[in-house]
């Protein structure tokens, strides 16, 4: 355990010490910033207009974070053989994966509720009060996010940053889009139902984690749905770093 | 002890190191010397536990190399260290150092004059050894080339391991610095630590190793001292001569 956090304490250090993360969160906030203005433009509507715009911002822009700072995470320790240091150490692979995880998990995470408090202060300014619900919507994110790290780190494992950028993309496309799929699938008769239920089972489902339409009509999601949205995603984050390990085993470094 | 018994590597079909078999006793300074190709690199590799051989077995100690309780007495300075850009030298030492398992059982260890130190007093005193102190603070991606030799030299030596890997650990360096690391050396063999280095600087490698190893296409053509290696001249002429006469040999 203590290995893990020693290399999760260093991945976070040098995650947010990387001058381009800020970039991309100065742009995040400036959005957020403009959905004042953006709001000013619908017809008495403008509260709703701000949370359904900051709520999408915030996703976005944290999912640019993640995929940019993740899909050359052990990729970029390879390539310049900073993962020979430490794997020559008394560290096993697993302990390496999970603190590179945690720790880029940890740094994004911090950049979210950047943005969340500014939406937060946003929305309070705007006389919407204290938007608790968008927490809830926060906290699924912060799962999803995990998830797309986690696959980011396997990505990396065996492919360059590029090929892991657009794996991630392509699965953040699909992710979303799984229910719509099976729906249609379901339609269109039992040989495309049973097509598409393995992906429907293998690939993750992002669209469990997205609660932004619930709460910007100020409603509250389940929370049956929510826990069972949760322990989806900390099973999948399992799975999948226990596979980003076995490819970084089999990797002759 | 260093044993590599029967140990062969190959990547895809080619053979990097071909039934390779070597003993080294504690205590020894140990240079393993072979054109470019080799498979130095590799055998050092497997020294640490970063890669497996397909067949044979290297114990460091009676563990396995690639077991944990073989890591934790061991250090490596792998060829042309990198790191981590965002990090200052004090802070990546500050994480290797956390790295050492057997550090950790002891936070504090014992001085010279049996006064113990925490870690920071092992960081500062190993930034000051190799010659970093000024740069501690600074992050390590404005250090220059012998910079981070040094600090790669730190980080393989500051939990005190009792067997040393390095992978061209003069390269690099101007005179001063070299100077500086064999000094060093010679320092961590008095205090008892086994030295097995690649180098192609045979002149450096003739003035700090008691025996070397000679590797060529994965195949060892000499162990032994380097005394008796250098008993009809210079090292690196000797050297040439052998693998000449080999490849002379493979050619007819």
């Amino acid at each position: 355990m203590n290995n893990i956090l020693i290399i999760a304490k260093n991945t976070f250090k040098e995650a947010i010490r990387d001058k381009i993360l800020y970039g991309i969160l100065a742009f995040a906030l400036i959005f957020i910033f403009a959905t004042i203005f953006l709001g000013s433009l619908s017809l008495g509507e403008d509260l709703k207009v701000i949370k359904d715009l900051g709520l999408a911002g915030i996703y976005l822009f944290s999912i640019i974070i993640t995929i940019f700072i993740s899909a050359q995470a052990i990729y970029k320790e390879i390539e310049k053989k900073t993962i020979y240091i430490v794997l020559a150490k008394p560290v096993k692979t697993f302990e390496f994966i999970i603190g590179k995880f945690l720790g880029l998990l940890t740094g994004i995470v911090l950049t979210i509720l950047i943005m969340q408090i500014v939406y937060l202060v946003v929305v309070l300014g705007k006389g919407g009060g204290f938007d608790s619900y968008s927490l809830i919507s926060l906290l699924l994110q912060i799962f999803e996010i995990g998830i797309f790290v986690s696959l980011a780190v396997l990505f990396s494992t065996f492919s360059t940053p590029f090929a892991s950028m657009l794996y991630s993309i392509i699965l953040l496309y699909i992710g979303h889009s799984l229910s719509i799929l099976l729906k249609y699938a379901e339609k269109a008769g039992s040989i495309a139902k049973y097509a598409v239920y393995p992906f429907y089972y293998l690939l993750p489902n992002l669209e469990k984690f997205n609660v932004r339409n619930t709460v910007v009509n100020d409603k509250l999601p389940g929370g049956g749905e929510v826990t069972f949205s949760i322990i989806y995603g900390i099973f999948y984050i399992i799975v999948i770093l226990y596979l980003a390990n076995l490819s970084l085993k089999k990797q002759e470094l | 002890m260093i044993n590599i018994s029967k140990v062969t590597k190959k990547y895809g079909k080619t053979i990097i190191v071909d039934n390779l078999s070597l003993k080294i006793n504690d205590g020894t300074v140990f240079g393993f010397l072979g054109p470019n190709g080799a498979g130095k690199t590799t055998t050092i590799k497997m020294l640490v536990g970063l890669n497996k051989p397909d067949t044979g077995e290297i114990k460091i100690n009676k563990y396995v190399a690639s077991s944990i309780q073989s890591k934790q007495t061991s250090g490596y300075m792998p060829e042309d260290p990198y790191f981590y850009d965002h990090l200052t030298g004090y802070e990546f030492l500050e994480f290797c150092l956390s790295l050492s398992s057997d550090y950790r059982s002891k936070p504090q260890v014992e001085n010279s004059d049996s006064s113990r130190i925490s870690s920071n007093g092992i960081i500062t005193k190993m930034l000051e050894t190799v010659g970093l102190s000024e740069a501690k603070n600074k992050m390590i991606n404005t250090y220059s080339k012998g910079m981070k030799q040094r600090l790669g030299l730190a980080q393989a030596i500051i939990h005190k391991p009792k067997y040393i890997f390095l992978d061209e650990p003069l390269d690099g360096l101007d005179p001063i610095g070299r100077n500086d690391f064999k000094n060093i050396l010679r320092g961590m063999k008095k205090q008892g630590s086994t030295i097995f280095l690649n180098s192609h600087i045979l002149s450096d490698v003739e003035e700090l190793c008691d025996e070397i190893g000679i590797l060529n296409h994965g195949k060892l053509l000499y162990t032994g001292k380097v005394s008796e290696f250098c008993k009809r001249g210079e090292l690196e002429k000797r050297f040439v001569e052998l693998i000449n006469n080999k490849q002379e040999g493979i050619a007819n």
